[in-house]
């Protein structure tokens, strides 16, 4: 595997323009990676323009109006205050996509050093750093998440950081393997012996050589973290109760079951925007692993 | 290697893991919150002297913080996890008063999810790029897309509240009665008991509860299915076997499923863990009261001694599920047993 790529890598302009080129067009033959491009495209316009493109403010009441079903003036409905529940579907992508985007750069990002660095450093560094990203793994990661913002105590920041503290430990599997990879190439040791530090090594010659699996594996991973965010949420660990959060809205609406507006669309926003992403993350992996391109 | 040897070395490496998580679960439950005293005990306890001496004493709260971990795992080898701020009970007699009923739910779950999973997999494998390949694949993508309580209140509302074919919330319908507690699973205490009436309707309460996980963990089972058998099917062997005059469905079941699964059996393994964190997801929905209505509860009334120790449960149960399907292997790869 690593032999193809030194050598695909060295080759001249036109092998990886065709490259790009067969890349575009598996892309192409995909409709649904464009379906989740579109998708995933028109939410993240939708959290920028939602001040501007909704109705009404995610927190105005109306009492006299509430629990109504869709109509002409409520497009999705309203809730128990009377709040318009399109707009606050609208606004909750403000949180969601954030949220979800923050727990994988962080997350990944954590991975990659402890994974590298365990690599590089080899040793009892890596026998410790490895062990632990075992132990880690040893817990199913939401319940994990969730015992840690149970302690941080409940709000999005912390639903974030604990998601995050838990996201690791695949990225630092993958990261120390390739980094073991690359050590033993030939510009690893000429970096060596031009008397660069072994900091400069790790982040500058051997670090960009191995991340590309991490961008992928991140890719994949946001539909997962939408959701696991959204879980939290749902069983009230994340923002407080009036929050226009997806997952919190879903929660609350089990309460009025028969009112279906109430649960249906924010679950519905959740789904739509996870599978934007994972159509996404597919039509990659297909991409990058022809085996499983379906000819 | 014979099986004792590999069972017995298997079983040690657990004992490092199990350890190590419940130094993980001390340093989230003393070192993470401000205060564990304002963490642990009810509001209304912390004007309490008498209450907070008794607390400190217990969990060694005024030694260093080695010896306080080992008061907590000798309280917890004691099967002492703390007192529920909600129920004012033992957290460890919550747990166990319920985790019958969350067991019974979530292997009708596994049995469900593993069929449903497998056979969409295999479909998909076979057929490839068939209507029946994508129709397997697309339902695989709402399984991954898909919140699972989302999936759980358009189940409800659909086969319950609209159909009406299928039973509502609870375990039981309300008139009935619960079956003398001997395992503490209806179905199964029910059939001891020699009543079918109560079987067959705390079976069927367990039916859309069952089929939600069973949706929500196929997803996964069925990618790993599929892919495993895609990249079986080219191997040489399959070819061999066809042309040896093996009928087709000798083939594919016999050679083509036992070469794929290992990487099948680990990822319904790895599942179990999406079980338990889909029972804290659904159970609420279906007023089902297992351990998932209980955390969930907890989770949003932030009952903290409760929320550790069902996550404490939750990572051994995982931790064991994992080392049944290491066990497994032995009899899966033969590499094992040669070694």
């Amino acid at each position: 595997m690593s032999s193809i790529s030194s050598i695909s890598s060295s080759t001249p302009v036109s092998a990886s323009r065709s490259r790009r080129q067969a890349a575009l067009y598996h892309l192409r033959r995909n409709p649904l990676v464009t379906l989740g491009l579109i998708a995933a495209t028109l939410w993240i316009l939708i959290a920028f323009t939602s001040p501007l493109i909704a109705p009404f403010p995610p927190l105005q009441q109306d009492l006299a109006k509430r629990l109504q079903a869709p109509n002409a003036f409520f497009f999705a409905g309203s809730d128990e205050l009377g709040r318009d529940i399109f707009s606050r579907v609208l606004w909750g992508s403000r949180i969601t996509i954030p949220a979800g985007l923050s727990v994988i750069v962080i997350g990944s990002t954590l991975g990659v050093i402890i994974g590298a660095v365990a690599g590089y450093a080899g040793g009892l560094v890596d026998e410790f750093l490895m062990r632990l990203t075992e132990l880690f793994m040893a817990f199913p990661f939401i319940i994990l998440a969730m015992a840690v913002t149970a302690a941080l105590g409940p709000d999005i920041r912390n639903a974030v950081l604990a998601l995050s503290a838990v996201w690791w430990p695949r990225y630092a599997r993958i990261l120390r393997g390739l980094v073991l990879e690359v050590k033993s190439q030939e510009y690893v040791e000429a970096a060596h012996s031009a008397g660069a530090s072994g900091a400069y090594i790790l982040f500058r010659t051997i670090l960009p050589n191995c991340i590309a699996p991490a961008v992928i594996l991140a890719t994949l991973d946001i539909g997962t973290a939408i959701l696991s965010f959204a879980a939290l949420s749902f069983i009230g660990l994340g923002p407080e109760p009036s929050s226009p959060e997806w997952g919190r809205m879903v929660s609350i609406g089990i309460h009025f079951f028969d009112q279906w507006w109430m649960w249906l669309f924010p679950g519905l926003a959740i789904a739509s925007l996870v599978m934007a992403f994972n159509f996404i993350g597919d039509g990659l992996r297909d991409i990058l692993d022809p085996r499983l391109r379906g000819e | 290697m014979s099986f004792f040897r590999y069972f017995v070395r298997r079983l040690l490496l657990v004992i490092p893991i199990l350890l190590g998580i419940t130094v993980v679960a001390f340093i989230i439950a003393n070192a993470i919150p401000a205060d564990p005293i304002n963490a642990n005990l009810p509001p209304n306890a912390l004007n309490d002297e008498e209450t907070i001496a008794a607390f400190r004493k217990k969990w060694g709260l005024d030694k260093p913080l080695h010896e306080q971990y080992l008061t907590y795992l000798g309280n917890l080898l004691q099967g002492d996890m703390g007192t529920s701020i909600k129920t004012r009970k033992p957290v460890a007699d919550d747990i166990s008063s319920r985790l019958p009923a969350t067991i019974e739910l979530a292997t009708l779950g596994l049995v469900y999810g593993t069929t449903l999973g497998v056979s969409m997999g295999l479909i998909s494998a076979v057929w490839k790029n068939s209507l029946a390949d994508y129709v397997a694949r697309v339902i695989a993508l709402i399984g991954i897309s898909f919140p699972v309580f989302l999936i759980a209140l358009i189940f409800l509302n659909v086969f319950y509240a609209q159909l009406g074919i299928a039973a509502g919330p609870g375990r039981l319908h309300p008139i009935m009665r619960a079956p003398p507690t001997v395992t503490g699973m209806f179905t199964i205490d029910a059939l001891l008991n020699g009543d079918w009436k109560t079987f067959g309707n705390a079976l069927s309460h367990l039916i859309l509860p069952a089929l939600t996980l069973a949706l929500y963990i196929s997803a996964i089972i069925s990618r790993i299915t599929r892919s495993s058998l895609l990249e079986v099917l080219n191997q040489d062997y399959m070819r061999t076997a066809r042309a040896k005059g093996l009928r087709e469905r000798y083939v594919i079941g016999f050679h083509g499923m036992r070469n794929s699964l290992i990487p099948i059996v680990t990822v319904i393994g790895l599942s179990y863990g999406n079980l338990l964190v889909g029972s804290i997801l659904i159970e609420r929905i279906f007023a089902y009261p297992g351990i998932g209505f209980y955390m969930f509860r907890a989770s949003t009334s932030q009952d903290f001694p409760a929320i550790m120790g069902v996550s404490l449960l939750f990572a051994f149960i995982y931790v064991g599920v994992n080392f049944v399907v290491d066990i497994l292997y032995f009899f899966l790869d033969p590499r094992i047993r040669i070694a």
